[in-house]
């Protein structure tokens, strides 16, 4: 069977195309960048108690019929939400890694491709614009890699223009790869925002099937940097581990080596959380997993996190080693309650409105 | 597949030494009670005869009514009343078919024999027409898991433990965790959970815990369930089955859970240490996720209120009750 490489383990075997997809400019540069792969024309076959495995060789382009931009969906009673939007692209991801919430997320197991993202980008748009006093943060990796599969959907060509030119909206493609060339290549830096998803060198080896070890990310990440990009870094999950702390020390060291910390405009924090149904898909899929192994409790969003000392241990450790390094690096946690906020950085927004305050005011001193 | 033709067969007497007393390729009777049934019997004498399929050299193996022969077997009665169809007239898809309605239409099929049903039509029918046609109809999810399940459960599992589930005792979430297991392990948790007597959540929260653990430890089962404290709880003549059962859970807990337990013994002591006045109680939430702790005072007028909150009030050490993974001051 014939079948591409995306990126050193990543592989497409088959391209599903629903009629609606047919015809759209992004289906045929990405059929002509794939071509040779085999190709089945209509709807998706398989259900969703098809395999995941096959799913993530399998590209599904198809036109998406609900809202491209949408609020990240964080619970905001009680834990604190950042209040970023999606724009959504796509959903499923090329990598494996055993934690990914996609796993029990989408019905659907194909990396599917939406296709009509050029058509309805205008609306998006005009959202945007239709609030100039208001900062729109979007990100295009909540339900997929940002940039895994760049080289052949190219999403930076199209989205990069766009989002530059607005002055009152910032596009982050958070990835774990170390696909930046087209994005290099686009000549847009301004209101982009590149960022990597770090853990410990050891989960990474573990638990991050498929993706790039930390020092790849991280050189890719220089790379950005010297050209120009703003960068952000999202320590999520935080795993606690055998030696965790030496080992998430290990991966700040790197961060040290590579990275002007002047250029970030945010890290972020948050521990493993997941909905109960995602545990028997990940023993089932990683059998051989470690981030199951602490101690979860159910959250009041009903969620299993992790029990609120170790939070607030992984999170301290984490803010402590940082601020040493540099004291403007835009900080915060992913979905957390005021008070483990206030244990872990030494304050607390308060609530969302606060988080988003917060994050707003980063944009607007890092891109004016 | 339908069953057009009206099948009565010829009637004849039979003698009970000449039908098979094993349950046959087209019954799925499993873990009855028969004491209804022998009462019937007795009272009001036979009033359906079973029906045998009969091949040319003359053998009779049963369609429906294993469950009347084997109960007239035990009164003593040494022939019975057959309807007999000869093999060129059904198909053994038909007599399997013809088991299965008449059981639906008289009483509900437990679990095993759902799975004896699955299996049995499985050498007939095509997958997706269980799924389509005869999963609906008793009663199952149309889905390839669940007709995995069934048919597993029937074939892999042990009498004891198919008696258990024929019974209502186990969850399919645990006949599922069980049927995952190695044969040994398998029996190891059986006899403890059967032992023990757990209901249905116990159940549920030892195989978390028992999947855990072997994970996190990288202990088998037979190694984890071995450790000298499971076996002290298990033969402590102190305690009853439901307090054996709660004390398992318990130390399973602890070993899984060792930061969330060691906080709730410390806050549990630390409020003991207060010496709070009777009838007075302080929560704390769920896994001390959401911030506050509960006070609830039981009064019987206004005065015990007042003096039980001058009480609280003289509390030495109270103002420094905090989350008990902080230190006091």
């Amino acid at each position: 069977m014939e079948k591409t490489d995306l990126t050193g383990n990543l592989t497409i075997k088959k391209i599903v195309v629903e009629e609606e997809a047919q015809g759209r400019p992004i289906t045929d540069r990405i059929l002509k960048r794939l071509s040779g792969i085999p190709i089945e024309w209509g709807q998706e076959s398989g259900s969703k108690y098809d395999g995941l495995d096959s799913g993530k060789e399998t590209l599904h382009l198809l036109s998406f019929k609900g809202e491209f931009l949408k609020p990240c969906p964080g619970t905001r009673e009680y834990y604190i939400c950042c209040g970023y939007q999606i724009l959504n692209v796509a959903t499923n991801c090329p990598l494996d890694c055993s934690y990914c919430i996609l796993q029990s997320y989408f019905n659907h197991p194909n990396l599917r491709i939406f296709v009509n993202l050029e058509q309805e980008l205008d609306k998006v748009m005009q959202i945007i614009d239709s609030e100039p006093e208001k900062i729109f943060r979007i990100g295009t990796g909540e339900f997929t890699d940002s940039l895994a599969v760049d080289s052949i959907t190219c999403w930076s060509d199209l989205l990069a223009p766009e989002f530059s030119r607005r002055k009152n909206a910032v596009l982050e493609f958070k990835t774990k790869t170390v696909e930046i060339d087209r994005l290099i290549a686009s000549g847009y830096r301004d209101r982009l925002i590149v960022s990597w998803s770090l853990n410990s060198p050891y989960i990474t080896a573990r638990e991050e099937h498929k993706a790039p070890s930390i020092e790849k990310r991280l050189k890719a990440a220089r790379r950005c940097q010297e050209e120009g990009f703003i960068l952000g870094f999202h320590f999520d999950p935080l795993i606690p581990h055998p030696q965790w702390k030496d080992e998430y020390i290990r991966t700040l060291e790197l961060l040290d080596k590579y990275i002007d910390p002047k250029g970030i405009i945010w890290i972020s924090f948050g521990s493993f959380r997941f909905m109960p149904g995602l545990k028997q898909i990940i023993r089932r899929r990683h059998p051989e997993t470690c981030v199951l192994d602490g101690e979860f409790i159910q959250g009041i969003d009903g969620k299993m996190r992790y029990f609120k000392p170790i939070r607030i241990d992984l999170y301290s450790f984490m803010r402590e080693k940082l601020d040493k390094w540099y004291s403007d690096l835009g900080l915060y946690l992913c979905m957390e309650s005021d008070d483990v906020w206030e244990a872990s950085m030494g304050w607390s927004p308060g609530n969302s409105k606060g988080l988003s305050n917060y994050l707003d005011n980063r944009v607007k001193s890092i891109f004016g | 597949m339908q069953i057009q033709k009206t099948i009565d067969g010829s009637l004849r007497i039979l003698d009970l030494k000449n039908i098979d007393d094993q349950l046959g390729p087209y019954c799925m009777s499993f873990g009855f009670n028969p004491s209804l049934l022998i009462q019937s019997i007795e009272q009001v004498g036979l009033t359906n005869s079973p029906m045998m399929v009969e091949d040319k050299q003359g053998r009779v193996t049963v369609i429906t009514g294993y469950r009347r022969i084997q109960v007239i077997r035990s009164l003593g009665w040494t022939k019975i009343p057959c309807r007999i169809i000869g093999e060129s007239e059904i198909s053994p898809l038909e007599c399997l078919c013809l088991n299965l309605y008449d059981n639906l239409a008289t009483r509900k099929l437990n679990d095993v024999e759902k799975g004896m049903v699955l299996n049995r039509l499985l050498l007939w029918v095509p997958r997706s027409e269980i799924m389509d046609h005869y999963m609906p109809l008793l009663g199952l999810p149309s889905h390839e898991p669940m007709l995995n399940l069934f048919t597993r459960m029937e074939r892999e599992l042990n009498k004891d433990v198919k008696e258990y589930i024929a019974q209502g005792h186990l969850s399919m979430q645990s006949v599922r965790s069980l049927i995952d297991m190695k044969p040994e392990s398998r029996l190891l948790v059986f006899t403890l959970m059967s032992t023990l007597k757990l209901n249905i959540n116990q159940q549920t929260q030892l195989f978390e815990y028992l999947d855990d653990l072997t994970h996190i430890k990288n202990m088998t089962l037979p190694e984890l369930l071995g450790d000298p404290p499971v076996g002290r709880i298990c033969s402590d003549s102190h305690m009853n089955t439901p307090q054996k059962a709660k004390a398992l859970l318990s130390y399973l807990r602890n070993m899984r859970f060792p930061t969330l337990t060691d906080a709730e013994r410390v806050f549990k002591k630390r409020l003991s240490g207060l010496g709070l006045p009777k009838g007075v109680k302080v929560d704390a939430p769920p896994y001390f996720e959401r911030p506050g702790y509960c006070l609830q005072v039981s009064f019987k007028d206004g005065k015990e209120l007042k003096n039980k909150i001058e009480q609280l009030s003289r509390i030495q050490g109270v103002e420094d009750l905090v989350d008990p993974w902080k230190k006091q001051i």
